[in-house]
């Protein structure tokens, strides 16, 4: 089929695609982070917290977070670049985004900027930012290769990229773990808490979809990056990808 | 992980001590430890240093020297000396290893520790001690200061 791709395990129209995640995240959003605590373990929280401690943010640094939701890394890395810097907290969705607001001002984080965009499309000059983020966001974009030379393009040189994403395993018996928890466990707990088995069951599926390590390494490096190396966490559940403008 | 926390602990001494490392910019230097598998590259850019074991990156300067050697040269062994012995192989403009080796030299990080998740910490720990023998006597901040004052690396402050 021409111009289709995937949303979860189905094959859609490439045009749908991005309402159909819209609708996905609406219906999560106001629950998005106890459900992140309570489908990672928490350790969401670990993987999140090795990304900043790998990404070289020093104050006065500018930062771009991508597919940024409930602002868990901006948060981050709002403490990193200080009264100096400058933390842009992006979503292409409007009620991510307002989470992320909310919680970023009820803990009293100062100088966050918030903007509604698509990493497809970021409206940012080239050369911009320090650094640029995107954390469990790429799986979700139509166009991947679009996405990655649109962050490359608005880094400074020397610039680094950082994408955490779900992986690929290569523990046999973690992976079947895995797959019995995503496919089973996941959606029933997305119903319970949630009352949204659906969306649930597209997250897991969208996982599966998701480029392997070296295959997004490739991408990466296309896009242009002068290197790119990952870091497997939690035996490959997830992993890091660091980019730098070289 | 091992390069991530020396990836902080450089860029740190670099923020605590405010060096500049201007001279560095835009070079990448590549460390391999011949007798164990360890390559890691050093990628001054946009004020700071990143490690990372990528080896797609072409490199301004290639390292190549044994483990002893370079516990040896980051506890003080003088650069030049190593050379001239043949017990280190450097491909590249032997100035700007020389600027790298300073703040390796300088960097609160424990080589002999990170050394010995590959070679069993046994032979790290008499490595380490042989490494200690050699450790030059004014290998204090003030003169290592001094040194990097010397190699181009100015501390911001002086000027
Ligand atoms: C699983 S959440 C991740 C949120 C946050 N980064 C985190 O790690 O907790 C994925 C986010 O990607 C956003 N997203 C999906 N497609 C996007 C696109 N094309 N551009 C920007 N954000 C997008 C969704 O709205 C959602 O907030």
């Amino acid at each position: 089929m021409e111009n289709t791709t995937h949303f979860g395990f189905k094959d859609v129209a490439t045009q749908d695609k991005q309402g159909m995640v819209r609708s996905v995240f609406d219906s999560v959003a106001n629950k998005y982070d106890l459900m992140n605590d309570v489908l990672s373990f928490g350790a969401h929280r670990l993987w999140k917290h090795y990304t900043i401690a790998t990404s070289n943010v020093k104050a006065g640094d500018k930062v771009l977070d991508i597919a940024g939701g409930t602002g868990d890394l901006a948060r981050a890395f709002a403490m990193k670049v200080g009264d100096t810097g400058q933390v842009v907290l992006s979503d292409i969705n409007a009620a991510m985004l307002g989470e992320g607001r909310k919680n970023l001002i009820n803990r009293g984080v100062p100088g966050v900027a918030f903007v509604q965009l698509s990493g497809e499309q970021i409206p940012f000059s080239d050369n911009t930012f320090d650094c640029v983020s995107i954390a469990f966001g790429l799986r979700n974009v139509t166009d991947k290769d679009q996405c990655i030379g649109e962050m490359y393009r608005v880094l400074k040189p020397g610039g680094c990229l950082l994408i955490l994403e779900f992986s690929k395993t290569d523990i046999a018996l973690l992976e079947k773990f895995y797959d019995f928890y995503s496919f089973n466990v996941m959606p029933q707990l997305g119903k319970i808490i949630a009352n949204d088995e659906e969306s649930y069951q597209y997250l897991a599926e969208s996982i599966r979809k998701h480029p392997d390590q070296e295959t997004l390494k490739q991408m990466v490096l296309d896009a242009g990056f002068g290197t790119c190396e990952y870091h497997n966490l939690s035996g490959g559940i997830v992993a890091l990808h660091k980019g730098i403008k070289v | 992980m091992q390069s991530m926390i020396l990836q902080s602990a450089l860029n740190h001494l670099l923020e605590a001590h405010q060096i500049d490392i201007r001279p560095l910019d835009g070079k990448t230097v590549y460390f391999s430890l011949q007798d164990l598998p360890i390559a890691v590259n050093f990628i001054c850019t946009n004020d700071r240093i990143f490690v990372t074991t990528d080896a797609t990156i072409n490199a301004d300067v290639d390292i190549k020297l044994k483990s002893n050697v370079f516990l040896k040269l980051i506890q003080g062994e003088d650069l030049t000396e190593l050379l001239r012995q043949d017990k280190i192989m450097i491909h590249g403009d032997v100035k700007t290893a020389q600027l790298l080796v300073d703040l390796l030299q300088q960097v609160e990080f424990d080589f002999e520790e990170a050394l010995s998740k590959f070679t069993g910490d046994i032979v790290a720990h008499q490595v380490g001690k042989i490494a200690k023998k050699f450790k030059s006597s004014d290998n204090s901040l003030a003169s290592i200061k001094d040194k990097i004052t010397n190699f181009l690396i100015t501390p911001k402050r002086f000027h």
